[in-house]
């Protein structure tokens, strides 16, 4: 990509799609924190989940990862829109990174809710559902792993 | 460009919107969380039927241990986690005595004990009590710090098993806050003002209220009392 090629719709993909993941984990982690009242559940058994011992990870929220991951993500894919950062592989890398690592988490997070906790909650679907959609939006980085600018 | 920034802003927007509604709004509707005034609760003797304690063990056990407590009060949880399970081996689960709870929520100083004391007596209707208990004295540092409770003590409903669409029901009425208040006037009238607070008595006895409560104090008590007991069988009836 040159610097004056249009901003990679796939990060722009992205850094929508983090912000979303965004708002749901911060949800889920107002909720652990006691800021709010019970999840709003439509679908699924949100209390069964949250309350599980895999909804933390010693002292730490697993949603306050997932906000972490979102935030880093959405950033990242900000920064390799603007005019100058179009094709840095640093982004790209970053992206690629956590994409990855965020999906395999994700599919283990969903892994537990069937089959250990036989429980689902709605927004640790929605949110597996969006981590899947940034790392599908990912792919296209692949190609600027092995060089690209920094 | 410029229509990406438009669609970042409104997911901006909504997604603060969302979450910024779920935790301002976070009261739990119409669930009594304060002491209610019962009727006929400034009556002595309608008190004492108003006040409903939770008993486990064998009611005709020749001695019954009352505790009046707090959900939020650490003292009270180090006696449900330490003390309460060695009475229950030997005490309780022999036949020997009998527990009793009654809720006595500091609301003063503890804005969530009463909510959780309804939470129990929900539990209780379900037929948890004692496991739910267990839960709200497990997580007691977690739970009762927090500027709001109720998702936990709806966690805490599906840890032991409870159906959620019943428990939630039950937790956003008024449901036991009758009987919670009423335990509470009763504690007063009886002049208990601390938590946890240990009585003990035999039979139809006075109670005898303890100033220690660790193990070790309560099995002596208690190895009293049923000594005394021992004596007057083997003593026979006296009097008339």
């Amino acid at each position: 990509m040159s610097e004056h090629s249009a901003p990679p719709v796939n990060r722009m993909v992205i850094a929508v799609l983090s912000l979303a993941g965004f708002f749901v984990a911060f949800y889920m982690l107002a909720h652990s924190l006691g800021w709010t009242g019970p999840l709003i559940c439509g679908v699924g058994d949100c209390a069964t989940v949250q309350s599980s011992k895999y909804a933390k990870i010693g002292p730490v929220p697993v949603s306050g990862l997932g906000m972490l991951a979102y935030l880093v993500m959405m950033g990242a894919s900000l920064l390799g829109i603007q005019p100058g950062r179009r094709d840095s592989a640093l982004v790209g890398r970053v992206l690629v990174g956590l994409a990855t690592v965020s999906l395999l988490f994700s599919g283990y997070l969903t892994y537990l809710e069937a089959y250990v906790i036989h429980a689902w909650c709605q927004w640790c679907v929605t949110s597996a559902v969006l981590v899947t959609l940034i790392f599908l939006a990912a792919i296209p980085e692949w190609k600027l792993l092995g060089g690209g600018k920094a | 460009m410029t229509k990406f920034y438009w669609v970042l802003g409104a997911v901006a927007v909504i997604g603060v919107a969302a979450v910024g509604y779920s935790v301002g709004s976070n009261s739990f509707g119409a669930a009594a969380t304060e002491p209610v005034v019962v009727e006929g609760m400034d009556d002595p003797t309608q008190l004492m039927s108003l006040a409903q304690g939770i008993t486990k063990g064998d009611a005709n056990a020749p001695i019954t241990i009352v505790e009046f407590a707090d959900y939020s009060c650490p003292g009270c949880g180090a006696f449900a986690l330490q003390v309460k399970p060695q009475l229950d081996l030997q005490f309780v689960q022999t036949g020997k005595a009998k527990f009793v709870y009654y809720d006595f929520p500091l609301v003063s100083i503890h804005p969530h004990s009463f909510l959780a004391a309804r939470a129990a007596r929900c539990a209780n209707s379900m037929g948890k009590f004692w496991e739910y208990q267990d839960q709200l004295f497990r997580n007691q540092p977690s739970w009762s710090v927090k500027p709001a409770v109720e998702g936990d003590l709806l966690g805490f409903a599906a840890a032991v098993g409870l159906d959620q669409g019943d428990f939630e029901a039950c937790l956003k009425s008024d449901q036991f806050a009758d009987v919670v208040s009423a335990n509470l006037r009763l504690a007063e009238e009886l002049g208990i003002n601390g938590t946890p607070t240990i009585m003990m008595s035999r039979g139809n006895g006075m109670a005898r209220r303890l100033t220690n409560f660790d193990f070790a104090s309560i099995e002596s008590v208690a190895n009293d009392m049923l000594a005394e007991i021992e004596a007057e069988k083997t003593a026979g009836p006296t009097g008339n």
